[in-house]
């Protein structure tokens, strides 16, 4: 479908469009598809082109054009607008299939009219560039010869385009069988329209379904309207040109972000992130936010640096420039130090013909040195100034520099690392002849008869999987809410793989290479252990030791973003966590995270808050500080009784002596209790 | 309180972070450098040179502020220490001593212990030392004992101890063998603790003999074929000068994961950034009235009723076609999850099918790394071998993370080069550099413009020539990063004025005006016109129908209540304009904290809407 500033879908949803060959699927359902898919991009693409659905082959009418028995069985189901999730949700579940057949007025070709007209009313006041109708049917329709000659005029008249989408293709001898005769007569018929509209290869317009799903099943790129930065490269005081930057390549991000809501209303406004900030004492005094400066760190101290200061103190340039430092051999510039996130093409000014020609000759002189130009780039007075190179670069039909950023010596990082030429390492030639025919298998660009390269694997050509993925579900939410996410499509995951083609080639290269090559993965000691586990184990650790890992400064809790908690795994070192303060910071992370266990309301997540509460209480007795311990233990077990979880036994009565019980207990000097039995029964 | 905080902070802006690496935990498994100066503070230090050339003692502590302020930037929590020997006072932890002075003790270095330094600069400085520490007798065991001592105070972890002598004296016990012998014991004792001793022998009429008596005191050149030692002391020194500002970073994986070919055949590696843009190191908060460093707490909780929020009571939404779609916390990471992390072999490419135009963030490094699955190395070694021989690249889908959404990559093989001295240049492993998806291509519409003539292209090549240079990916200080530390500096040791930056990357038009000479008035004789002046504004555009005059000024338009009603009813906010949508909100007393297009309708939306 093309974009257009305007689109009317006309679907086809008469009784014929159901029929479907056993084990595929209907016309229908192929047809639905195009229009889900459609409209799920012009969603969530925010496109501002505006939609409307017609359905022809309906049991109601509903249309602006229904008089006198004309324009019956059509249903203009939404007006021009722009596209919502609405819209979405309606095709899921109101776009039917239905009964009636088209009559011999209206074929197919005549409801294209109805928009047409129907939207120039309706469309009073606004100006539309351009109008396109795409019509999803499978021409079972009886049709009048007579009214195509107007149909033509008509629509050449309003300078309107279709578009057609059929369950078949028009090529002559191509599944000619199967068809009706109507089908085969409207399939003339169309053709003919097609023809003899003015536009430049009719037939193009004309789409199958199937190829329509997969075109459109590609969440549409996401599209920025490249912005011109006009500067002058300069080469010297004296020499400079006249260009003009684009952005070519970047690192391309969703445009909208997450927001917090509240779980129950749904509202952002319910929720409310704040900061506040306390001084590092014992009572964590808090600070108003007024009463804060800031400063940097100067070795052991810290230095008051206020942003006013720094502001004025800091480095200042003269702004915008794209100045040539000197030039180099292109080879000198490594590949790997590639910096920052962006390309940026460099053209001369626009409708400079002599800046045209000054860069034209910069750009050819660096190609045939092989050099590059070593420049300078301000993006604008505020931004930081880069050093870069500027690439030449000469296609067919354009020229231009390709600006890259280069590292400054800060950001470089020499790391050396033990030579690969060692003995042990060595591979034999068995292993390398190994290695040279798996490359062999597994080469992706080839050439085939004609002696053309053929690339099977474009990366460069496939749309962002975690855009694809994020739309994918975002619909889904949309369409069908309280339902799980679906998996993600077949396609995508097709897209992401081994073409199959190579995946046969190297499977008996691979079976060699497994052979050659023996891996074994070295036992380690297990990474994820239980807090218990590593309560017990760190308080037999010896003093020294504990010494060494002094420098280990944080206590990582794991994290269940996936909800698969398999374990917790608390690294806090007990030794650090004689500290009343660290001690507490513990605490409350511990207590958070038994929370968040419980909150997921599953047996499985019990188990592990209960295996985190006991090793709570162990090191409670050790420390012979049970304050947190008992505050969190209270929270649980307030959890417990509110009912939060199903078939808790426990009453509220049971569970205040319990608390009483336990606080005495712990004042006492504590003992390995029996409340790790009671939780153990949920 | 790091995690704790993370958990609420991380989540909005994720994926902006370099990747996988955390910030201050960088000493967590190498620990800390220690250097310990060990300055010989004899009345023979003090004396002048010649044409008023500072004194040995004045030239030593001038390296060792340089050290200092070095550190500070690169590594400040490495630890320093400052000993003087041969002096009249002693000063030590147990003062069981005599004649050895510890100025500074091991620990991290600060502004007060560079102006302490700086004290004992200059004349002044001379006087102050003669009066706080003085000249008297040397024991040089003593004092490496003391230094020793030093060393095993520290409770810290240290992963590099060096110890370095700065003297004139060649004999400093004046032949006492008792002295002599004791001091080598020492020095052994401590070389044995692995401790590194090195010797910075100052200028002595006559020369330096170290074969005297230092030989056996310093630790042995690394390299057994050259004596380390006949090195000029001028240039170890030179050494120790150069300033480097630039935070220094241990290696460090920021991941290790497997490289899988196929089926049950895992390369295990390690990725390591190599070139990663440095930023200005983070500022602290402090509290105004005491400069103490304050903490941060952030809360997340119900407007309404007031109550902290637990995660399980907070879901995330998006606003997309007039509808709020919600989904839980853990799905908004599930929809990024497609694999667990690794990279996945998909095949092979000639080298020249990766284009410049691939780039979209700077390349990481992979190594091999035997420690998780024995024979990775050897298999590691194989590919790298083959792929460089036959000039192909891998091409690979990477997981960098958990939950995170896969990208391709190229693995580029680099062999291992060495410069002199068999001192690595660049080292063996591939170069990950990430492809560009559809959707980081843009689509430009290229001014076309007729080719410049092969003269006009020959007199550019001359200029070219004429402006060559040998490109060093190290030649480029950032100015901006440059001047933040000097600033700090200034600010630090109370100095007037922060010390000038040069500013490597302005380009020195001076010198190359100079040496293009008249080639630029002959390129542009034959390039432009006469009456063509590049500098000038351009011309104004002509108005053609087709752009639709962007540039011309649009009256401003003022909606009505009823109008920006319809367009919030039928979703057609979006046709309007940042600058309307800005004024309607004014207009209809809407508060936006965002300038986006897209806040000031969901704004709008949000008002108006219900």
């Amino acid at each position: 479908l093309a974009s257009a500033a305007s689109v009317v879908l006309c679907m086809d949803v008469g009784l014929t469009m159901s029929n479907s060959a056993p084990g595929e699927e209907s016309s229908f359902e192929l047809a639905k598809k195009v229009i889900q898919k459609f409209v799920q991009r012009q969603v969530f693409s925010e496109t501002k082109i505006e939609l409307a659905l017609v359905l022809f082959g309906t049991d109601s009418t509903d249309n602006p054009l229904s008089q006198d028995g004309q324009y019956q069985n059509i249903r203009v189901h939404r007006h021009l607008m722009i596209p919502d999730c609405e819209l979405l949700i309606e095709i899921e579940n109101q776009v039917q299939p239905e009964s009636q057949q088209g009559d011999c007025i209206l074929s197919p070709e005549h409801v294209s009219l109805i928009p047409c007209r129907n939207l120039t009313l309706q469309a009073e006041g606004k100006k539309y560039d351009c109008l396109n109708i795409a019509l999803l049917t499978d021409l079972n329709t009886q049709t009048n010869e007579e009214s195509l000659e107007v149909i033509i005029k008509n629509l050449t008249q309003s300078g309107i385009t279709v578009q057609f989408f059929l369950p078949f293709p028009v090529e002559e001898d191509k599944e000619g069988k199967g068809l009706s005769r109507e089908q085969k007569k409207n399939k003339e018929l169309v053709k003919e329209m097609m023809l003899s509209l003015d536009v430049e290869d009719g037939l193009d317009e004309i789409h199958t379904f199937r190829n329509a799903i997969e075109e459109l099943c590609m969440f549409k790129r996401v599209e920025r309207r490249p912005v011109a930065w006009p500067c002058q490269l300069t080469i010297g005081s004296s020499l400079s040109i006249r260009i003009v930057g684009y952005k070519a390549v970047t690192d391309e991000k969703l445009k909208k972000m997450w927001i917090t809501v509240d779980a129950q209303s749904h509202q952002k406004d319910d929720v409310k992130r704040e900061t506040v900030y306390c001084l590092d004492d014992d009572n964590e005094t808090e600070v108003q936010k007024d009463d804060i400066i800031q400063g940097f760190r100067y070795g052991s101290d810290i230095v008051p640096f206020s942003k006013v200061d720094q502001e004025q103190m800091k480095y200042k340039h003269d702004g915008k420039c794209f100045a040539v430092l000197g030039f180099t051999k292109q080879s000198t510039i490594r590949r790997n130090q590639f910096m920052g996130s962006q390309i940026i093409k460099i053209f001369a000014a626009r409708d400079d013909e002599h800046a045209g020609v000054a860069l034209s000759a910069l750009i050819r002189a660096l190609n045939e040195l092989q050099m590059v130009a070593i420049v300078r780039y301000a993006f604008n007075r505020i931004s930081n100034p880069q050093v870069g190179a500027a690439f030449p670069c000469i296609k067919q039909d354009s020229e231009c520099l390709m600006y890259i950023q280069l590292p400054f010596m800060e950001d470089l990082r020499q790391f050396t690392f033990p030579s690969l030429e060692n003995k042990k390492f060595t591979p034999s030639d068995a292993q390398l002849s190994a290695v040279d025919s798996l490359i062999d298998s597994m080469m992706l660009v080839e050439e085939d008869e004609n002696g053309e390269q053929r690339d099977l694997f474009k990366p460069h050509r496939i749309p962002n999987p975690a855009f694809q993925r994020h739309f994918q579900c975002l619909h889904h939410r949309a369409v069908s809410p309280g339902t799980p996410l679906p998996p993600i499509e077949p396609w995508l995951k097709a897209a992401l793989d081994r073409p199959e083609v190579i995946t046969e080639r190297c499977q008996d290269p691979l079976d060699v290479l497994k052979r050659k090559f023996p891996l074994t993965e070295v036992e380690k000691k297990k990474k994820l252990k239980t807090s218990a586990q590593i309560f017990g184990k760190e308080s037999e650790e010896s003093e020294a030791k504990k010494v060494k890992e002094d420098e280990a400064e944080e206590y990582n809790l794991a994290d269940i973003a996936e909800g698969s908690v398999t374990s917790v795994r608390i690294r806090g070192r007990a030794g650090r966590l004689n500290n009343p303060r660290r001690w507490a910071r513990f605490c409350q992370q511990l207590t958070h995270r038994i929370e968040q266990l419980l909150s997921n309301k599953n047996t499985q997540y019990y188990m592990k808050s209960i295996t985190c509460i006991q090793a709570f209480r162990e090191q409670s007795v050790k420390l012979g500080n049970a304050e947190h311990y008992i505050a969190t233990f209270k929270v649980f077990w307030e959890l417990l009784v509110q009912d939060e979880v199903e078939g808790s036994s426990v009453s509220k009565a049971e569970a205040n002596q319990f608390l009483v019980a336990e606080e005495k207990k712990e004042e006492a000097a504590p003992a390995p209790v029996e409340d790790t039995g009671d939780v153990d029964d949920l | 309180m790091a995690e704790w905080n993370a958990y609420y902070q991380n989540e909005d802006e994720e994926g902006e972070q370099e990747e996988g690496e955390q910030s201050g935990g960088d000493y967590k498994i190498t620990g800390r450098d220690s250097l310990v100066f060990l300055v010989d503070a004899s009345k023979e230090m003090f004396i002048k040179g010649e044409d008023g050339e500072p004194s040995n003692f004045d030239m030593t502590m001038q390296v060792v502020r340089t050290v200092y302020t070095s550190k500070i930037i690169s590594s400040d929590r490495d630890l320093v220490a400052l000993v003087f020997y041969g002096t009249e006072q002693s000063k030590n932890p147990r003062n069981s001593f005599k004649h050895v002075y510890v100025y500074h003790d091991l620990n991290e270095p600060g502004a007060k212990r560079v102006q302490e330094v700086d004290a004992l600069r200059g004349e002044k400085g001379a006087k102050l030392a003669a009066e706080t520490i003085g000249s008297g007798e040397t024991s040089l065991g003593d004092a490496l004992w003391c230094c020793a001592n030093l060393y095993s105070d520290i409770k810290l972890r240290l992963s590099h101890k060096r110890l370095m002598i700065f003297t004139c004296r060649d004999e400093p016990h004046g032949g006492d063998s008792v002295k002599d012998r004791q001091a080598r014991t020492k020095a052994s004792d401590l070389k044995e603790t692995g401790v590194v001793i090195d010797l910075m022998h100052l200028m002595k009429p006559g020369g330096f003999n170290i074969s005297l008596f230092f030989c056996d005191i310093v630790s042995p050149p690394e390299d057994e074929s050259e004596m380390g030692l006949q090195l000029q002391p001028s240039d170890k020194l030179e050494d120790l000068q150069k300033r480097v500002r630039a935070k220094e970073l241990k290696k460090r994986t920021l991941a290790r994961l497997n490289l899988c070919l196929g089926e049950g055949i895992n390369v295990a590696v390690g990725i390591y950034a190599t070139a990663v843009a440095a930023r200005k190191p983070g500022s602290i908060k402090l509290y105004r009235e005491t400069n103490e460093p304050v903490r941060s707490k952030t809360r997340t909780f119900h407007t309404q009723t007031g109550s902290l929020l637990l995660p399980s009571e907070i879901k995330k939404a998006q606003y997309y076609g007039g509808k709020e779609i919600v989904m839980e916390r853990d799905e908004v990471d599930a929809i990024k999850k497609f694999d667990d992390p690794g990279l996945f072999l998909i095949g092979f490419k000639p080298m020249e099918k990766l284009k410049l135009l691939h780039h979209i963030r700077p390349a990481v490094f992979l190594y091999p790394e035997e420690d998780e699955v024995k024979g990775s190395s050897c298999l590691f070694s194989a590919l790298l071998k083959k792929c460089s021989e036959r000039n192909v690249f891998a091409l690979c889908r990477f997981i960098s993370r958990r939950n995170y959404p896969p990208r391709f990559v190229a693995l580029l093989p680099q062999n291992e080069e060495l410069g002199e001295g068999k001192v690595q240049i660049t080292p063996p492993g591939f170069n990950v550099i990430y492809l560009p998806f559809a959707d980081d291509l843009r689509t430009l519409d290229p001014p076309q413009f007729p080719s410049a003539s092969q003269t006009q292209v020959d007199k550019m090549k001359e200029i070219v020539s004429k402006l060559r240079f040998k490109y060093r990916s190290e030649g480029f200080e950032n100015p901006v990063i440059q001047q933040h530390f000097r600033n700090l500096e200034a600010l630090a040791l109370d100095m007037m004025a922060p010390e000038e930056i040069e500013d490597l990357i302005m380009p020195k038009v001076d010198q190359i005006d100079q040496r293009l000479g008249p080639l630029v008035q002959e390129f542009k004789d034959l390039v432009y016109p006469a009456y063509y002046n590049p500098e000038s504004k351009p011309p104004a555009k002509r108005k053609t129908a087709d752009t639709g005059g962007g540039a011309e000024k649009k009256p401003k338009v003022e909606l009505t209540e009823d109008e920006l009603k319809a367009h919030v009813q039928n979703g057609t906010l979006a046709k309007l304009t940042v600058p309307v949508l800005k004024d309607a909100c004014k207009q209809f007393g809407v508060r936006t904290t965002g300038t986006k297009k897209q806040e000031l309708i969901d704004a709008l939306i949000a008002r108006l809407g219900s």
